[in-house]
């Protein structure tokens, strides 16, 4: 892939829409069945996924011209692994109030296939600044899927949102267990794809 | 063979680059992250007992922790205490050894201060100058004992024992009788939605007010929480209660020794709270008498 003409704005909306991590590339499928329970679960790990992607993104592309070819990944994990113990760190001294909510969640970040990706196939063949951006739109594109999970599961499990008590009573409690994952990544990816297809089609259609 | 260098000495520094960032942002940030820690523990403590942001804890509140270690020479094990002892105006530690019959056996004085005990190092290193080899010690558990002018406001005890899927690690706090004055869960990774609902305030407060005979005799029960109980119980949560002032004693009492309502579809978590909260007590009860014995018969300048 030669390096990338898209606008800043065009790397940001393709990680949120065209390649959305959780519907469209189906990658890091574990946190999205595993930890989209609630909207703040999501909210978190959105956070914590956004920070890292830009950070390694940015690592890896100031660098790309120094890593051996043959040991690129293992330095692809390197660096996931010390930006997000940097992270952990930081946040656990200077802000232990977030930490009490996203502590768990940015330790899980360093075996997450959506960043190790992006640093193969974006990062390592462009500027600090375009992978800057993609960084952006991938995290944000992460964090609106696990979002719209989180709502999903949360308001027909637990009746609540945001912890706050909308419905009254819980509908299925089915769909905060771990099973209901699959069937919740599993319809909305459908539903994103059906949407994604009919704008397309409309787009095509303008075309001609 | 030049290749394999290459990618040798590359990845070594890498390595090196990576653990040089990690370790000098950990040198930075570990004295920050071990005082909120500190701060952390403390605002349990205070929630517990009651105090808060609008009510202060008062300027007389003293608190001590109790470190218990298990002391151990060849075949025989003792307990080691490390209490906190008035020393003038200040507060030293020193170690008493009860052996398993409750009687001393031995008593050290400590050179730590009560802010360098709080450091399992610091306190490793005190105890190794008194017991010195072939003894062998481990840590067991802490206690905290909140302290109000001259009398015993609260036992805090920090405890662990193991839930439905890992450990949940919780923060008792008892009046000097044993009753239970609050339970607060620090750490636990239950299912969300089932056994997470522990951390609720209508689970954790049903704990309030157990007495210490209760305690020994509490179980869980599979019945629909009342809901005149659970409005009570998760009063004064930022909203409007709908209870009338004059109905909470009553609800109080009706429900005082009720047995503990089950969570929906959690009832091996709420067992597991309830067993181990239980546990937690009547061993403390029956470690803090014979403790207290031992204080009282060797005259022990307790600063408790």
């Amino acid at each position: 892939m030669p390096a990338t003409t898209k606008t800043n704005f065009q790397l940001v909306s393709n990680g949120i829409l065209d390649e959305n991590p959780i519907f469209r590339l189906a990658l890091s499928m574990c946190p999205a069945v595993g930890i989209s329970t609630t909207v703040m679960n999501g909210l978190m790990l959105g956070t914590a996924v956004l920070f890292v992607q830009v950070f390694s993104s940015c690592t890896i592309a100031a660098i790309k011209n120094h890593i051996h070819p043959r040991i690129r990944i293992p330095t692809y994990t390197l660096t996931i692994a010390t930006w997000v113990t940097v992270i952990d760190l930081v946040l656990a001294a200077y802000m232990p109030a977030a930490y009490k909510e996203m502590g768990i969640f940015v330790k899980l970040i360093v075996a997450f296939a959506i960043i190790t990706m992006r640093l193969e196939i974006f990062a390592c063949k462009n500027s600090v600044s375009a992978s800057f951006w993609d960084g952006i739109g991938m995290g944000l594109g992460f964090m609106f899927g696990m979002v719209s999970l989180g709502l999903v599961r949360e308001l027909l499990g637990m009746g609540t949102i945001l912890g706050y008590d909308v419905l009254g009573f819980r509908p299925l409690l089915f769909f905060v267990l771990p099973a209901a994952g699959f069937f919740c990544v599993g319809i909305m990816m459908a539903m994103f794809n059906y949407i994604e297809l009919v704008y397309n089609r409309k787009k095509r259609a303008k075309q001609v | 063979m030049k290749e394999i260098i290459r990618i040798t000495v590359g990845l070594t520094v890498s390595c090196l680059i990576a653990a040089l960032v990690m370790g000098s942002v950990f040198v930075i940030t570990d004295n920050a992250k071990k005082h909120n820690e500190h701060v952390n523990v403390q605002q349990t403590v205070l929630g517990l007992l009651g105090y808060t942001k609008s009510r202060p804890a008062p300027s007389d509140l003293r608190l001590y922790t109790i470190y218990r270690y298990i002391i151990s020479d060849g075949d025989t094990s003792t307990l080691g205490y490390m209490l906190p002892v008035l020393k003038g105006d200040s507060v030293g530690y020193q170690l008493a050894v009860i052996d398993l019959d409750g009687q001393l056996v031995n008593q050290f004085k400590l050179g730590v201060t009560p802010e360098k005990a709080s450091e399992p190092t610091e306190r490793s290193a005190a105890l190794k100058e008194v017991l010195k080899p072939p003894r062998t010690f481990v840590y067991a558990d802490s206690t905290i004992i909140a302290k109000l002018g001259q009398r015993r406001l609260a036992y805090l005890l920090p405890g662990e024992f193991p839930g439905f899927k890992t450990f949940i690690d919780v923060m008792l706090a008892l009046d000097p009788s044993f009753k239970i004055i609050g339970l607060e869960i620090t750490e636990q990774e239950e299912d969300p939605g089932l056994g997470a609902e522990i951390k609720q305030d209508y689970f954790k407060n049903q704990f309030r007010g157990k007495s210490f005979e209760k305690l020994k005799a509490l179980h869980v029960i599979k019945e629909p929480l009342p809901e005149e109980y659970k409005e009570y119980l998760e009063r004064g949560k930022g909203r409007e209660s709908p209870i009338p002032e004059g109905e909470l004693e009553i609800i109080r009492s009706k429900y005082q020794d009720k047995d503990i309502y089950a969570l929906t579809g959690a009832t091996i978590s709420s067992k597991a709270v309830t067993d181990g909260v239980k546990n937690m007590v009547t061993k403390f009860a029956y470690r803090i008498t014979r403790l207290d014995s031992v204080i009282t018969r060797q005259h022990i300048p307790v600063a408790f």
